[in-house]
């Protein structure tokens, strides 16, 4: 595996750890998602470098833009929590638990 | 590299990570909470345990052995060491017994001592002393080994030194720093002599290049040694003077593993000692005296630890003869099975004497049968374990050494010695039985009988599940080097079993002479028979009410309702699947944050496996 994919595969891997072990805040989360997000963006970039391939030098715009929709979604999740729950910690979201 | 070799080498450095994660906690200054012993010490053990059963299965499946060279320590001209790392037959076996053995002992040592304020340094420093015994047992050269040797010795000290405000357990400590010292003079010289003449100090290069030249010096210096550590006769004061130390710390060291390093020792250099005649005779010699001189030690100690470490002692000589009998895998394989009822068996004195307030003369025991069955029952199982009772641990181990003394050209003095030595054992350890399970109390009427703890129970279960298969599990998965002598007259065949009941019908003839007359048969006239009416109202209307009230207290109440219904029955079940039904239901609350981590470790997994 070349240190570029390596890097960029545990940059991924490090945020997905963040998004499935978060423990307090809400806002943690999103973070990480945003992180996935970036590790993403710079894959798509190195791709079409590494590979010569001008085809997908559009595939980072398209997932910037989509990941600053998907960012601004779960932001105003984080609001809308905050306004009906009034903190943002993740124990405040139970409502399905049993 | 070759992916058993990784499966090893990785295995080893997550045990060594999980083991030495705990310590590395302790040395942050924030405080510990309050059961970090048990929530922290005892599970690093259970994992490591656990991951150790990987190389075993694969050890069992495949029968590879391997040696893992890494980092390079010194380089000078002619000596260079590495960071190097043998996983063979021995420690690849070796490894999860110990730490089976060191769970059990630390969940135990969670309730004994549970009073103690240091409580938490305590379990430091046995996992600073199980950190070093695995490097000692792993170790492919001999500095390696020699750090692994050390560390033990300086653990052996503190733990032995626990209480130090009693003067004795600090001239105990001292004392055990001191004969292993000598010891080691013996080990230096070992590694001396082989450094300037081999060359080496791996155990590879030291075994190619010493076919032809003559080892005494060396192996009279690593005998040396192992007379130091194993406290074999000349160095031996120190392992009785040991038991100053806590319960936990004799289970521990003073039975299981530190005082088999030495023999372990003398085991991985067998090669070099096989065809030097000197060193094998003198091991042979050594070991019989000292199987013998702390068997005949152990007959007449009164308190309960000195008679386990005169055992311990007395079966260190037993695998010292071993060795000298040219067999270095059944003195192994006697360490393996060792290990588990001897542990036991300390832990068992341990619940008695925290039972009993800290009373540890078994002239002021008695009766615990009734009041810790448990315990007591431990106590036979592992008592006869020791003595080689057939088919159980020490079975296989001890018999096929006494058969080997048997059908060997060895000198009958040390054959003498070793099989009067074995009738002792049996004598002592009926008088262990005797004194502390048997017959009424001697102890004062309020001491605080309770076994009922899990930590207490659980630890003496598993080391008695060992005590019992552990020496079939071992002999059916392992295959045997040198081919033993299998015919042989049937009075040597059956020469250990029948010295060992000799000793036990002798014991129990003197045990059952402390408290009853000498006068054997009562005056008896004629006249008796008839005044009692033929004996038959006083023996027919006792005899048959008890019989009956005997079968129903036994078959109806125990057998059938508290056995089958409540134990194997509908009952069994019910307790069997509530935790297992409560754990899956505990995971399964709607938790984001569970699923989420079921999600990535099956990505991960599946990576993995999809990767190979």
């Amino acid at each position: 595996m070349t240190p570029t994919h390596f890097t960029i595969s545990s940059a991924f891997l490090l945020g997905m750890m963040g998004l499935a072990f978060h423990r307090t805040h809400l806002l943690s989360a999103l973070l990480c998602l945003e992180a996935m997000m970036l590790a993403l963006f710079i894959a798509l970039s190195l791709w079409s470098l590494q590979l010569d391939a001008t085809g997908c030098s559009t595939a980072p715009m398209l997932m910037l833009a989509f990941s600053a929709c998907e960012a601004s979604a779960g932001l105003a999740l984080l609001v809308a929590t905050a306004r009906t729950h009034g903190t943002d910690h993740m124990q405040a979201l139970n409502l399905l638990q049993c | 590299m070759h992916p058993t070799t990784l499966m090893y080498t990785s295995s080893l450095l997550l045990m060594f990570a999980v083991l030495l994660y705990p310590l590395l906690v302790t040395f942050t200054s924030l405080p510990l909470n309050n059961d970090w012993a048990s929530s922290h010490a005892k599970t690093a053990v259970k994992s490591a345990f656990l991951i150790s059963l990987a190389p075993l299965s694969l050890f069992l499946s495949t029968g590879m052995e391997a040696v893992t060279s890494s980092w390079t320590w010194m380089v000078t001209t002619t000596l260079d060491i590495t960071l190097s790392f043998k996983f063979d037959h021995y420690s690849i076996i070796f490894i999860p017994i110990a730490l089976y053995v060191t769970w059990s002992i630390l969940e135990f040592a969670t309730w004994y001592m549970h009073s103690d304020p240091l409580m938490n340094r305590f379990f430091k420093y046995l996992l600073t002393f199980l950190v070093a015994m695995l490097i000692l047992v792993s170790a492919n050269n001999l500095f390696q080994l020699f750090i692994g040797w050390e560390g033990v010795g300086i653990m052996s000290f503190l733990l032995i030194g626990w209480w130090h405000g009693r003067a004795d357990a600090n001239t105990a400590a001292l004392q055990a720093v001191l004969y292993n010292r000598v010891g080691d003079i013996g080990l230096i010289l070992g590694m001396a002599w082989l450094a300037t003449n081999v060359n080496s100090w791996d155990i590879q290069q030291m075994f190619i290049l010493s076919k032809n030249l003559d080892m005494t010096l060396p192996l009279l210096g690593l005998i040396l040694a192992a007379t130091g550590k194993s406290a074999q006769f000349g160095l031996h004061p120190w392992l009785p003077a040991a038991m100053e130390g806590p319960t936990p710390v004799s289970a521990l060291l003073h039975s299981s593993t530190m005082v088999v390093a030495g023999i372990f020792l003398l085991i991985r250099m067998s090669p070099l000692m096989e065809n030097n005649q000197t060193a094998l005779t003198l091991c042979l010699c050594l070991g019989a005296l000292t199987t013998m001189f702390t068997a005949t030690c152990a007959l007449t100690q009164n308190d309960i630890k000195k008679i386990v470490a005169f055992s311990t002692s007395s079966q260190l000589g037993l695998m010292m003869v071993t060795i000298g009998l040219n067999q270095p895998q059944l003195a192994f394989l006697h360490i393996c099975t060792h290990a588990f009822f001897k542990a036991m068996l300390f832990l068992c004195s341990g619940s008695v004497i925290h039972s009993l307030n800290d009373e540890q003369d078994i002239r002021k025991m008695g009766g615990l049968h009734h009041l810790a069955p448990f315990t007591s029952s431990c106590l036979t199982v592992g008592s006869l374990a020791l003595t080689g009772t057939p088919f159980l641990a020490g079975f296989f181990s001890k018999d096929a050494i006494i058969e080997a003394l048997n059908t060997s050209h060895v000198n009958a003095w040390a054959l003498t010695l070793t099989l009067i030595a074995t009738s002792f054992t049996a004598i002592y350890s009926l008088r262990v039985i005797f004194f502390v399970t048997m017959g009424t109390p001697r102890f004062l009427p309020l001491s605080p009988i309770n076994e009922n703890n899990p930590a207490v129970i659980n630890p003496l279960k598993r080391l008695a599940w060992g005590s019992i298969f552990g020496g079939l599990l071992v002999m059916l998965n392992i295959n045997l080097f040198k081919t033993p002598v299998l015919t042989m007259p049937a009075e040597l065949k059956l020469a250990a079993l029948a010295v060992s009941i000799l000793g036990l019908l002798t014991a129990l003839e003197l045990a059952t002479l402390t408290s009853k007359q000498f006068k054997v048969t009562p005056l008896r006239t004629p006249h008796h028979f008839s005044t009692s009416l033929g004996f038959i109202p006083a023996i027919i209307h006792r005899q048959i009410p008890q019989l009956t009230l005997l079968l129903g207290q036994k078959i109806a109440s125990q057998m059938v309702d508290q056995t089958w219904l409540e134990k194997t029955g509908p009952k069994a079940i019910a307790n069997a699947t509530t935790p297992l039904a409560s754990a899956t239901s505990n995971m399964q609350q709607g938790l984001i944050k569970t699923y989420l981590t079921l999600f990535l470790m099956t990505l991960v997994l599946v990576t993995l496996i999809s990767a190979t």
